[in-house]
């Protein structure tokens, strides 16, 4: 039970108050890229999500299996880019071979995915908080989930901006980062709560 | 196919140097790095031992060391160990990181935990520096604050014991209660070493503290540092005691008690808080009182904590000194408030009168139930000087 | 001014094709650690030395490199260097380490240096790509800093950790946190676009130009984006 409350709140706190695009900054750039769009933003989404499972799952091992034990921490960022990139670059290649219809759903963003700092960052950061295993797949599920959130919100916002009459300076780009700092104040709001939710 | 082999040679190759430049990157960061990271985490440690190169924490399993003791540190270079010790401060409990140097001196302490006192006294620590036993024995205490200071002290000294004790030597690491109980026991072997202490409601000249055993084979007396068995007929059972008169006098004089009770709901005035009240064949008095600590905060107005008054049963000659205290109830807040039933506290009002009654140390971080004590004493000296008028 | 000049690719990464202002590469970095001007500085040098030297080895080996496995070799060479900064940071400025914690180590994953290699140091000697790893080091140095300095200055009340004491009544607390950082992000750009009249800039949207990825991505945006330039 206790393990369990450990996990949602690792969940919670990774979607909501810790949310990788709105408050760690991390996957800013297909945030802002592919998100014109609701059904890109799905996919970017999804896909990032399913990386970062896979990603985690692979590179968790490594670390504690391999590079602990042959005290070669040093080279974790090259392994794990390495492996991200790999495993991207496989899982593209399966989609395309097996199921056509989803590699045009999700595989057209895994090239993308490759340099997502997001992907990299959550890796890094499940080994840096010292997560089990099953604590570092939660936590990378609720990563991915707020990345899709994140990106499904801001999606609308900008199908809104695009209707709209932006003075000139702020045209594309600024405008769309203020409404993404508006996306992150009210963000912001869910901080304490996942804390104090089982006080 | 003979291109990709080509490829893949090449991709290696390029792995293996940028990984022999991180290996050798490595090897000139990781010490440092390493370094970096004792600092860290001996930056508490450099506090009271600021001479020291590095630290190891010691496994104590092989050692008896004093309770207070929760981890040792040795300096690696043989400077001498860092020893962090938990003591029960007044009230609440106090964490002291004491340097300890090789030869047995202070380098340093500091109170880790926050309390109300010591955060006053920020660089009381300091005053142990370069200081052994006896010098820390000596240290000034903060006025009005003995209880916080002496657990201080007694932290120290445990730390110098404890460095003795690592460094080979022997020393007596028995708490004080663990001594009284040895004392009592070796006094009157037939208490079976479980003894209560007894209520004084006589005056007895010449004897600190009565001691009853709980099997009922007697008494021991504790006069200054000497504690005597007397057997329930009366008689001494500790051998050489040089005024034995005095023992028999005060024995005889507890075993002959008879009380009256006294009815206090005659007396409208005493009613409100005034719970029992009694009167010796003497001419002392035993009464209980209660008054409004934390539980009751804003005087006798309920307050939803707890509403419980704090009781305490006061015995005091018909002139009004006070012959013997104790708490008897009280819902104080944990850990802070609930230091009103150590004896280290309502001790401190034996031998008092009206007049200097009040000049005892508060419970640090606990006015109100200092005051609420403070406020039962004082009623029971009200209900003494009402009850001596008279009977009604 | 010649645009093959040496100066020119030096000032260039500075001013017209400022990676963060104008490029808008390396988003990550510029919004998580400009809340400081001391992180946003030594996230600048750093990045700036990764830059300089994934830039001159990856074009002394150039030719050597075969195209088949460009992006994967990058990648590891960027990924050393990182991990050279870092570790030379975390040994020699252990209060730095601190600040920027993991994001010392996305500095990989930063779209300017694998951009750059894949856009200029592949196909220029080493001096040129030396010297353009040193401008887009110096461009996004200074944008961040310039970002940090309003983020820190209004928000904090304070200037690389010296308080400010005027300011000490008018802080905009938020200017620190995540909302804050994007929002002076868009502000800045808007500020660029002002100041050049709106012809430097000619992005409407987010820039695939420098993507190292656009070479082999399919998603619309850029392919939509490649139309519309």
């Amino acid at each position: 039970m206790e393990m369990f409350k450990v996990l949602i709140v690792i969940l919670l706190s990774s979607v909501l108050v810790d949310n990788y695009v709105l408050s760690r900054f991390l996957g800013i750039c297909p945030f802002l890229g592919v998100s014109k769009k609701l059904n890109q933003a799905i996919g970017m989404g999804v896909a990032v999500t399913v990386v970062m499972l896979i990603a985690t799952a692979a590179t968790w091992p490594i670390q504690y299996f391999v590079l602990d034990v042959l005290k070669l921490g040093y080279l974790q960022n090259i392994v794990f880019i390495l492996i991200i990139a790999a495993l991207v670059q496989m899982l593209e290649l399966l989609l395309k071979r097996f199921s056509p219809a989803l590699y045009k759903g999700l595989g057209v963003y895994l090239p993308l995915i490759t340099t997502n700092c997001a992907v990299l960052g959550v890796t890094i950061n499940n080994i840096i908080d010292g997560y089990s295993f099953v604590e570092s797949m939660v936590s990378s599920l609720g990563c991915g989930l707020g990345f899709l959130l994140a990106m499904v919100l801001f999606s609308g916002l900008r199908s809104r901006i695009n209707e709209s009459n932006v003075p000139a300076p702020f045209k594309g780009l600024a405008v769309t980062l203020i409404a993404a700092s508006f996306v992150s104040l009210a963000f912001m709001g869910f901080g304490g709560i996942v804390e104090n939710m089982f006080a | 196919m003979k291109k990709s082999i080509r490829n893949i040679a090449v991709f290696v190759c390029i792995c293996g140097v940028i990984t022999l430049l991180l290996a050798g990157t490595n090897l000139i960061t990781a010490p440092i790095i390493q370094k970096n990271q004792n600092n860290a985490a001996n930056a508490a440690l450099l506090e009271v031992m600021p001479e020291g190169t590095g630290f190891e924490a010691l496994d104590m399993g092989g050692y008896s060391l004093p309770a207070t003791v929760t981890e040792v540190h040795k300096e690696t270079a043989g400077k001498g160990y860092v020893i962090k010790l938990t003591t029960a401060g007044y009230g609440s409990d106090m964490v002291i990181m004491c340097g300890v140097s090789a030869d047995g001196v202070v380098t340093g302490a500091v109170c880790l935990s926050s309390n109300e006192t010591l955060g006053k006294e920020k660089t009381y620590g300091e005053n142990f520096m370069d200081k052994d036993a006896n010098g820390v024995e000596a240290v000034d205490t903060i006025a009005g604050a003995t209880k916080t200071t002496d657990a201080y002290k007694n932290a120290v000294k445990d730390a110098l014991n404890t460095a003795i004790i690592l460094g080979g030597g022997t020393v007596d690491i028995r708490t004080e209660e663990e001594i009284l109980a040895d004392n009592l026991a070796a006094a009157l072997p037939a208490g079976d070493k479980k003894f209560t202490k007894l209520f004084l409601v006589e005056v007895v000249e010449g004897v600190d503290a009565i001691y009853v055993a709980d099997n009922g084979a007697g008494y021991v007396c504790v006069v200054g540092e000497q504690f005597v068995g007397v057997d329930a007929q009366g008689a001494l059972v500790t051998e050489g005691v040089a005024d034995a008169a005095v023992i028999t006098d005060a024995v005889a004089k507890i075993k002959a008690t008879t009380y009256k009770e006294i009815d206090v709901t005659a007396y409208s005035d005493l009613a409100a808080y005034v719970l029992s009240a009694k009167k010796t064949a003497s001419g002392n008095y035993v009464v209980e009182t209660k008054g409004a600590g934390y539980g009751i905060k804003g005087g006798d107005e309920y307050h939803p904590a707890s509403n419980e008054y704090i009781v305490v049963r006061v015995s005091m000659t018909a002139d009004g000194k006070i012959l013997d205290c104790v708490t008897v109830s009280q819902a104080e807040t944990d850990g802070l408030g609930d230091a009103c039933a150590s004896e280290s506290f309502y001790g401190q009002f034996v031998g008092k009168t009206a007049s200097d009654y009040a000049e005892i140390d508060a419970i640090s971080g606990a006015t109100l139930t200092t005051n609420g004590y403070k406020q039962a004493v004082q009623r029971a000296f009200d209900a003494v000087n009402v009850l001596k008028g008279g009977d009604r | 001014m010649n645009k093959n000049s040496t100066f020119f690719v030096l000032v260039n990464g500075i001013i017209k094709e400022n990676p963060v202002l104008v490029l808008v590469l390396g988003t990550c970095p510029t919004l998580a650690t400009t809340n400081t001007v001391n992180g946003a500085f030594g996230m600048g040098i750093a990045a700036l030395a990764v830059l300089l030297c994934s830039n001159v080895f990856i074009s002394l080996l150039r030719k050597i490199i075969p195209e088949t496995m460009r992006i994967p070799s990058y990648i590891v060479i960027i990924a050393g260097f990182v991990t050279i900064v870092k570790l030379l940071v975390q040994a020699f400025l252990p209060n730095l380490y601190a600040t920027l914690g993991v994001y010392l180590d996305l500095i990989t994953v930063n779209c300017i240096i694998l951009g750059r290699a894949e856009m200029f140091a592949n196909k220029n000697p080493v001096l040129k790509s030396a010297l353009d790893g040193l401008g887009m080091g110096l461009g996004f140095t200074v944008a961040l800093c310039a970002m940090a300095v309003i983020r820190e200055v209004f928000g904090a009340a304070s200037f690389a950790g010296v308080p400010i004491s005027f300011m000490e009544n008018f802080k905009i607390e938020f200017l620190t946190k995540a909302p804050g950082g994007l929002l002076v992000y868009g502000l800045l750009i808007a500020l660029v676009y002002v100041l050049t009249k709106g012809k430097a800039p000619a992005k409407t949207s987010f820039s695939c130009a420098g993507c190292p990825n656009a070479s082999h991505c399919h998603v619309e945006t850029c392919s939509e984006k490649g139309a519309e330039e």
